[in-house]
């Protein structure tokens, strides 16, 4: 029962960080950044449901994210011009019967197989719908988008959504249920076959089930929340365009799947604060932001191919060997001439893309027609760069004897 | 009456004959083997059965209903389970799970979303009953994909007989084994298939001659003779075509 | 109408054997390793953008030469030291890295180009009108595209049937399993094809880029173009890509030229609709309007109903 107790505390404890997380930090901007990573954990859970859980690789899944916000601004609309009546609250299911509308339709031909075929399908839909959102601009608004106003339906608890706040508590319900409600997928009969085919789709076929439907009903799932997200977008910044249903979108949700790691619930959500955090703290100090988060991206598929989630996981048969105490140092002694590497190269790119003529940066000031700040930063980024190289035998020692096998009766694993 | 018939069975690829017209008749509780030189068609008229291949010509009929066309899992569903030579398991689930899966269907929890796996008990139970059975109750939570190969075989069996299918069909079920492991594996099989129909395609003459009640030879495509191990080792015409060099191999 | 026809015709050959050259590379890369490079039109642009840099101080026609070979370095080394790593993770691992690759190349493009369109010009050799029809001009380097594209085409069919190389990359499209077995040195064979896949793709951005212009997003206008080539030519299929190339370049080249659309398409059916309906947008639609909607709609018909494409015999 220590289990079930534990499941219950880790459960209530991420409702309760949700719900603590306004009063420690209250500022405008705080309660901006917390509604985006809301609607992005949503996001991200429902494509792990496509590409972690069920092996499908879509690269138009922000087309049941644009298009359960497009339905929700609208009946945002229709609300305020009092053709409707219908609560605020519901609004995020609106766009997740949109979404479950639009997978059922468009899943009903693209699930007959994995792989390439789907991966191209979808890439098809998702460039279809966005093209076509640029000609019916009757629906879609065109460049301009559509937006509504969230503040004309009956007062919930008090609440009458004119702040960001009153939305929050709102978004909180929804990822919270959402969550819950995709972890729970997990652990039944479909949710268990999605995994097994999407491990080996043949043998599923030959245990009874059809690999077509086991992947329809996944895909129809994550077209749901996918569009319970685009619900919670279209609530949070009253306002859809089509760059919601593009390929820019789509690439976006399967780059917080993938670093955060893909075979983990926890992945996606991870990988959902990361990005968003980073989005806020960097965009703002840098132009450069994508192109770091594309460097990231490309290391992360090429060193950490089962994202953060993944390397946190690594260290999971040291713990519980009570090792782990033994890769502190080895990783400072790595960690920090990376750390220094890494600095150094930034300072240069944007030292080198500065528009001003003295770039202030990290608490640096560097100048831009001074060799000193150039050879200063060369020779950081050299030195980090070869002191990191120096330490991994280090640190790929300590790794190894923290992870070798108990001298007595170790298991043998398969050749 | 039997539980499975093949009439006039073929099967082409292009314009490679590999089936030419197999008739043969399982009964019901038969333990029947079915030998022949590489090459012979063995697995493709497993795959022909089990649905993976749809026949080119011909009938094949399981309890009188025809099988003709019907995809693998309605197949299955009709009580018709399969191991595979290679071995075929869901590498990333646990052992558990790869049993449990192979349960599902036939315990009618089907596509069900609204049920929790974990609170099934008797799911859970026979599932447990099952890795029992094929020993390896102690491996339950390892990924499968990690097992050592002859455990994975094991599994491979274990999956076939989870559903509780009336015909099983084993495809060369002790391959790569050492002689010890296929001992073992023996004895296994004749427990967990035990009641139930079984066709199985091996190449060691010694485990088919101590599993099956009937052999039936293939050899390019045809069946050339039919019958108990002992007509088997008798007849001529399979010693000349087939047996005489395995047997001198052995 | 005739010159419509036949300048819409013309424009329709250039783009769809430009197509072409970028769909031949994929088509081979992917028959060979299993691996639909995203970043393949990414490669294209990279050949436009060092041409562009290049034809500033040497001219444009070492940049003719120079680009498409740096490209083709840079295409190796990726194969070399990012597919061949990401590959031990399976299928969904590669194309996951050159999604990310292609993301990555067009921020680091911005992020030394600018993100400004590049006066990237044809050069003074070929600038003027090669004929005239109909009072229209056909200019001189459209047909000089056209004359790399054909030769192109034809050198890379030579190689393919004639040349030893060629014969073992025929025998790696249609059985891919096999010729690890013949004892060649299958890696460096992937990395040279790698690379001159990707040489070729950057050879049309050079040749592109005056005509359709450098700058950042023009990775990403082709980019889904050519994998829907690669598609509806069947996967693997080399005379498949270039059928689908000339195909998709005359339809969107008609689509564009000819003005009708739903107005004249109900006025011929003598209907009538109200105007500023919700569905207004509906009887408006004119041909030129979705011409860039036809290649997807295409791609996702061949896909449901003939996943093999026009001439693939393998699905994926």
């Amino acid at each position: 029962m220590k289990t079930l107790a534990a499941k219950w505390g880790l459960w209530g404890g991420y409702l309760a960080v949700l719900l603590l997380l306004p009063q420690v930090f209250d500022s405008i901007l705080a309660i901006s950044i917390f509604n985006q990573m809301a609607i992005a954990i949503v996001f991200a859970l429902s494509y792990n449901m496509l590409l972690g859980q069920g092996g499908m690789l879509s690269f138009g899944h922000a087309v049941y994210f644009g298009l359960g916000g497009f339905l929700a601004v609208h009946v945002l609309r229709l609300m305020e011009f009092e053709a409707m009546y219908f609560s605020i609250a519901l609004i995020p299911l609106i766009g997740g019967l949109t979404g479950l509308l639009a997978g059922i339709f468009v899943g009903s031909f693209s699930t007959r197989k994995a792989g390439t075929v789907f991966a191209m399908i979808s890439l098809g839909i998702g460039e279809l719908v966005a093209a076509s959102s640029l000609i019916f601009t009757g629906f879609f608004g065109g460049e301009a988008g559509v937006s509504g106003d969230r503040t004309f339906g009956p007062p919930l608890f008090g609440m009458d959504f004119f702040s960001d706040t009153d939305v929050y508590y709102l978004a909180v319900f929804w990822v919270f249920v959402s969550t819950l409600f995709m972890y729970l997928f997990t652990r039944t009969p479909a949710g268990r076959m999605a995994n097994a085919v999407r491990d080996n789709p043949e043998r599923a076929e030959f245990i009874g089930y059809s690999a077509r439907w086991v992947r329809f009903i996944s895909f129809c799932a994550a077209g749901t929340f996918a569009g319970v997200a685009g619900g919670l977008f279209a609530l949070n910044y009253e306002f859809v365009t089509d760059e919601n249903l593009n390929l820019v979108t789509s690439g976006r949700v399967l780059l917080m799947a993938y670093i955060g790691g893909l075979g983990f619930f926890i992945g996606p959500i991870i990988g959902a604060i990361i990005l968003t955090l980073m989005n806020f703290l960097l965009s703002n100090y840098t132009e450069l932001f994508l192109l770091y988060l594309g460097i990231l991206f490309v290391l992360t598929v090429l060193f950490l191919p089962r994202g953060f989630a993944g390397f946190i996981m690594m260290h999971q048969a040291a713990w519980l060997r009570g090792r782990l105490h033994g890769l502190a140092l080895p990783y400072l002694l790595t960690g920090l001439p990376a750390l220094l590497f890494i600095l150094s190269a930034v300072c240069l790119l944007e030292l080198s893309h500065a528009s001003e003529p003295v770039l202030h940066f990290l608490g640096l000031s560097l100048a831009r027609d001074s060799a000193l700040s150039w050879a200063g930063l060369v020779l950081g980024a050299g030195l980090g760069a070869f002191l990191t190289a120096r330490s991994t035998p280090g640190l790929r020692r300590a790794w190894e004897a923290a992870n070798a096998p108990e001298t007595r009766g170790g298991r043998e694993r398969a050749s | 009456m039997s539980i499975l018939s093949l009439r006039g069975l073929r099967k082409n690829f292009g314009a490679t004959e590999i089936i030419r017209g197999v008739d043969l008749g399982i009964e019901t509780g038969e333990k029947h083997a079915i030998i022949g030189p590489n090459g012979a068609g063995k697995s493709t008229l497993f795959h022909l059965i089990s649905g993976k291949y749809a026949p080119s010509a011909g009938a094949i009929e399981f309890k009188g209903k025809s099988l003709a066309n019907l995809p693998p899992h309605h197949i299955n569903r009709l009580g018709i389970a399969r191991s595979f030579q290679v071995t075929n398991i869901f590498p990333r689930l646990s052992v558990f799970e790869n049993i449990r899966c192979a349960l599902l269907w036939p315990s009618g929890y089907h596509y069900s979303f609204w049920r929790l796996l974990d609170r099934e008990a008797g799911l859970n139970r026979e599932t447990e009953q099952v890795l029992e059975k094929i020993g390896l109750a102690g491996r339950a939570k390892i990924p499968a994909g990690e097992i050592a190969y002859s455990e994975q075989r094991a599994l491979e069996l274990g999956m076939a007989i989870a559903g509780g299918a009336e015909l099983i069909l084993l495809d060369e079920p002790v391959a790569g084994m050492s002689h010890s492991e296929a001992d073992h594996a023996v004895d296994l099989i004749r427990r967990v298939t035990e009641g139930k129909t079984l066709i199985m395609v091996e190449h060691d003459m010694n485990i088919v001659f101590e599993l099956a009640d009937r052999i039936s030879v293939l050899v390019y495509g045809e069946v050339i003779a039919s019958g108990a191990p002992a007509e088997i080792r008798a007849n001529t015409q399979v010693q000349e075509a087939y047996l005489g060099e395995a047997l001198s191999d052995a | 109408m005739p010159e419509v026809l036949v300048f819409a015709t013309l424009n329709g050959l250039v783009t769809g054997l430009l197509l072409f050259m970028l769909a031949s590379g994929l088509t081979v890369i992917f028959s060979m390793m299993g691996v639909l490079n995203f970043a393949h039109a990414s490669f294209y642009m990279l050949g436009a953008y060092f041409a562009y840099s290049i034809s500033l101080y040497f001219g444009y026609w070492t940049g003719l030469i120079l680009a498409p070979l740096i490209v083709g370095v840079l295409g190796a080394l990726v194969e070399r030291y990012g597919l061949r790593r990401v590959h031990q993770h399976g299928h969904v691992a590669e194309l996951v890295f050159t999604f990310g690759l292609a993301f990555l190349i067009e921020e680091a493009v911005q992020f030394f180009w600018g993100q400004d369109t590049k006066n990237y010009q044809t050069p003074d050799l070929l600038d003027f009108p090669l004929f005239t029809l109909f009072g229209q001009e056909f200019s001189a380097y459209r047909g000089f595209m056209l004359t790399i594209s054909i030769g192109i085409f034809i050198g890379l069919y030579q190689v393919l049937t004639r040349s030893r190389v060629g014969l073992i990359i025929q025998a790696a499209i249609s059985h891919p399993h096999m010729v690890a077995n013949l004892g060649h040195n299958v890696p460096l064979i992937f990395t040279a094809v790698f690379g001159v896949g990707t040489a070729l793709a950057g050879l049309a951005g050079v040749i592109a880029g005056p005509v359709l212009t450098t700058f950042p997003g023009m990775a990403l206008v082709l980019g889904s173009i050519v994998f829907v080539i690669v598609v509806i030519g069947g996967l693997g299929s080399l005379p498949g890509a270039l059928i689908a190339s000339l195909l998709i370049g005359l339809l969107q080249s008609y689509a564009i030229a000819a003005n009708v659309g739903m107005p004249e398409l109900l006025e011929l059916l003598g209907l009538e609709f109200p105007r500023s309906h919700p569905l207004d947008d509906l009887w408006t639609l004119n041909l030129a309007q979705i011409a860039p909607v036809l290649p997807f709609l295409l791609l996702v018909l061949v896909l449901i109903f003939r996943p093999t494409g026009l001439m693939g015999k393998r699905e994926q």
